[in-house]
């Protein structure tokens, strides 16, 4: 009993760190306000990943999904990216690229991390995009770039949109442990305990955790607002419902 | 930009001219391949009727079609459209050209009817108000009312969406048309309905048209001419249906064409077609009636004779068994 | 940095020249080799409970939600949210609760694999065909009869590949548990940063046990389902 009170003003005190400021054990600043600057840092590493991500994995995807080619290497890249751990990609490009700038280490290794599911969501909303309509756009004399940017690009949307998603939410959950090589981010308060206090541990982590939800959230918003009608009219009412749940939007996982 | 020689139509109500189609030692080899999948065909169809393409499946009659749009190339041999050459041109001209069913339909599925069926119109660059009237001329034209046009195309039947395949495919005033089994996935009952709406609309635009089928009753519909492939793709008979009916050219057409073919052929008149004698009583059989089903309707009431009227009840002749058997076996 | 990190390259190194460089040292590798013993089967273990114990609560869930339809989308909704929570904000959300270690790690763990797995049954599950169901019950199986012989065998390959998700993604997580302080071969790459031979070797490891589940998954998958092999042409 008493340790579920213990428990509640800890998260009490982690809330409080989360809105006011305080001086730490060194006599310096942190919480409220400052965590803007955390905050700012956090969003800055992460959009600079995903843009690199997006730039390198959606051209491909298109193209590759348009010409039905190297599927199993494209499939196979997914399988491998989920293998590799965050913090050895990190450490891979900070032991590597030892005098490369920390933020430019971490931004490269977020992108690799944030390729697969992007590469691989455009992939296959592009394969699975009606195959008789693309018969049918071809025939009609659509030329190449018309049927990717007229048929396969807006069918494939809801599903590349849930690739940005996913990897969206996963850069900015490990955004957080950029402070490991000194990119000071929301995660700071997570591995500097001596600097923030349990409060900060906890009041960071509360920060970290709404962010990730908050991005799942708007970028889901997102995901239903470039769906076409034609499709949502498609999948009919339950079919609108599984997409809001996520149901169908990883169909690829469930092949054998 | 819009190429500015690309022909399009006079105007909503003025048809283009319909074009000669000839294949000639058209002949498609896949590499790998023990036979060709297309050998050596050579056939012309006069410019506006249909040549039904028909043949058991693995004959090469969806191959055979496809080369003219180059959805498949052709490896030796040649293809012209009015005259000219498929290989000497853009494929993605000629297929604005030449308009396109296949049986999956293939209708966007995140465009609306109206929006498909503008798709090759926009392809060629014409302006907004006259591919507004040709989506309305077209809705008209295969009988959908227009508040449809704001639909999707899950929200229509099966059979309204091949309507709406149709008139996709029209919709540039194509001179050609190619069809692959475009009635296939219809049920019985609507595909025959499907098929007098094109027959009828047919009869009014005159496009020339390579129609592909596997089911020979189709294939005597909706021919004017009937090409019979044969596994390994070879041309078995191209011939006119009642040709084929009355003289299969070897075993395999006549295998293929069906043990009935006798009745089949009668299929093909109606009883006004035929001369009729003077008549003897027995049941009304009205004019407008497949001969066919004149033959029916007397089995039917054990009769020998049968009297013919037309729409107003009047006797115009009579019908008999012995002319029948005359006329099946002609 | 606020965490200890220990000095990995030690007093009897420093003659050695291929580490003083900081290059990809083979010789101090085989010397160090034990290092990564434990850190690695801490390592397994650790995703082998996790994933267990999420397979049983998942499956449960599923099978529960498979009879009562409504349950499904609150149930993905929740699990949804524990998939989305930053494995990392968990270990410290935990921590009032849990305090630091393994148990805080296998929960946040756990929590991270529901949805995966979740997912996969019910997706296998609706996608088992109406006509199969049909002739169970038309043959008179009964609700249950019908789960176990006919649908949870079809919904196999989906829940199977639900699993080795489960599995490759709990290897990767697994490798940030030693910031709630519970070990695995994260805290060896964590060490060292900065040396490559020791990434490369920690990273590898967690690489090849991913991969090495995967194919023991997928294996076990290919013995249980022998009807979706192909057949030899």
């Amino acid at each position: 009993m008493s340790a579920t009170f213990a428990a509640l003003g800890e998260f009490g005190d982690a809330i409080s760190f989360i809105f006011s400021e305080r001086e730490n054990q060194r006599g310096s600043p942190v919480g409220g306000s400052h965590n803007l600057a955390l905050l700012w840092e956090h969003l800055k590493l992460s959009a600079a990943a995903m843009g690199l991500a997006m730039a390198v994995a959606l051209p491909l995807g298109l193209i590759l999904g348009h010409t039905g080619r190297f599927s199993f290497l494209t499939i196979s890249t997914s399988n491998v990216g989920r293998a590799v751990p965050s913090v050895a990609l990190i450490a891979l490009f900070v032991a590597f690229f030892p005098r490369s700038p920390e933020f430019l280490n971490v931004t490269l290794a977020l992108a690799l991390l944030a390729i697969p599911p992007i590469l691989t969501n455009a992939y296959v909303g592009v394969r699975q995009t009606d195959r008789d309509a693309v018969d049918a756009a071809r025939g009609m004399g659509l030329s190449g770039a018309q049927v990717i940017r007229q048929v396969e690009l807006p069918l494939a949307l809801p599903l590349i949109f849930g690739g940005i998603k996913t990897s969206t939410v996963n850069v900015i959950a490990t955004a957080t442990i950029a402070p490991l090589v000194g990119v000071v981010t929301l995660g700071d308060p997570l591995v500097a305990f001596s600097v923030y206090g349990r409060e900060g541990q906890i009041g960071a982590s509360i920060i970290v955790a709404v962010l990730a939800i908050a991005a799942e959230i708007g970028l889901s918003a997102v995901q239903r607002a470039v769906t076409p009608e034609g499709i949502k009219l498609e999948r009919g009412p339950e079919g609108r419902a599984r997409s809001r749940f996520g149901l169908t939007k990883r169909r690829i996982q469930t092949a054998p | 930009m819009p190429p500015t020689h690309t022909a399009q139509s006079e105007g909503p109500s003025g048809y283009r001219e319909a074009v000669e189609l000839e294949f000639a030692e058209a002949t498609k080899r896949y590499p790998g391949a023990d036979s060709p999948a297309v050998d050596g065909l050579s056939l012309t169809v006069p410019a506006g009727e249909i040549c039904v393409f028909v043949g058991p499946s693995g004959c090469g009659k969806t191959t055979a079609m496809r080369m003219v749009n180059r959805m498949i190339d052709i490896s030796s041999g040649d293809i012209l459209v009015g005259g000219r050459s498929v290989k000497d041109r853009d494929v993605d001209e000629l297929r604005r050209e030449i308009g396109y069913v296949i049986q999956q339909i293939g209708l966007f599925p995140h465009r609306t009817i109206a929006d498909n069926i503008a798709t090759v119109p926009r392809l060629l660059g014409w302006d907004r108000p006259k591919i507004n009237a040709r989506v309305e001329e077209l809705l008209d034209l295969i009988g959908l009312p227009q508040d449809m046009s704001k639909r999707y195309p899950a929200q229509l039947s099966g059979g309204q969406r091949q309507r709406v395949g149709v008139a996709r495919a029209l919709a540039a005033d194509p001179p050609l048309m190619l069809m692959d089994e475009p009635f296939g996935a219809i049920d019985p009952i609507n595909r025959e309905r499907l098929q007098n709406e094109f027959l009828r609309l047919q009869a009014e635009i005159r496009k020339t048209i390579v129609f592909v089928t596997h089911d020979i009753d189709e294939a005597i519909k909706m021919g004017d001419r009937i090409a019979i492939l044969q596994v390994g793709g070879k041309l078995a008979q191209y011939a006119t249906p009642s040709e084929i009916l009355l003289h299969p050219a070897n075993e395999f057409v006549e295998d293929f064409v069906g043990a009935d073919r006798a009745l089949k052929r009668l299929a093909l008149l109606r009883v006004s077609d035929i001369e009729l004698g003077p008549s003897n009583g027995g049941p009304s059989i009205r004019d407008t009636a497949l001969v066919r089903d004149a033959l029916s309707d007397l089995l039917q009431h054990g009769a020998l004779h049968g009297n013919v009227v037309d729409s107003g009840g009047r006797t115009v002749g009579g019908i008999s068994m012995e002319a029948l058997a005359r006329l099946a076996k002609a | 940095m606020i965490l200890a990190q220990l000095q990995i390259r030690g007093e009897d190194d420093a003659g050695d020249s291929c580490v003083a460089d900081n290059g990809f040292c083979p010789s101090w590798i085989a010397d160090n080799w034990e290092r990564y013993q434990d850190p690695f089967l801490e390592h397994l273990a650790l995703t082998l409970i996790s994933v267990a114990i999420g397979f049983v609560i998942a499956f449960g869930l599923a099978l529960v939600a498979h009879r009562r339809r409504w349950l499904i989308p609150p149930i993905t909704q929740i699990t949804g949210i524990l998939y989305t929570l930053p494995s990392v904000a968990l270990f410290f959300l935990l921590l009032p609760l849990t305090g630091r270690g393994k148990t805080t790690a296998v929960i946040a763990l756990v929590a991270y694999t529901l949805l995966i797995i979740f997912r996969n049954v019910i997706t296998g599950l609706e996608g088992v065909p109406a006509e199969a169901r049909d002739a169970g019950r038309g043959m008179g199986l009964t609700p249950r009869q019908l789960l176990w012989r006919v649908e949870l065998p079809l919904a196999l390959p989906a829940i199977m590949a639900g699993l080795r998700i489960a599995v490759t993604t709990t290897v990767g997580l697994t490798a940030l548990v030693f910031l709630a302080g519970a070990g695995g071969l994260g805290e060896e790459i964590f060490n060292d940063m900065q040396f490559r031979s020791n990434v490369v070797v920690a990273g590898g490891l967690c690489v090849l046990l991913a991969v090495v589940l995967d194919l023991l998954v997928l294996a076990a998958q290919k013995l249980i389902t022998p009807w979706t092999r192909k057949v030899a042409t």
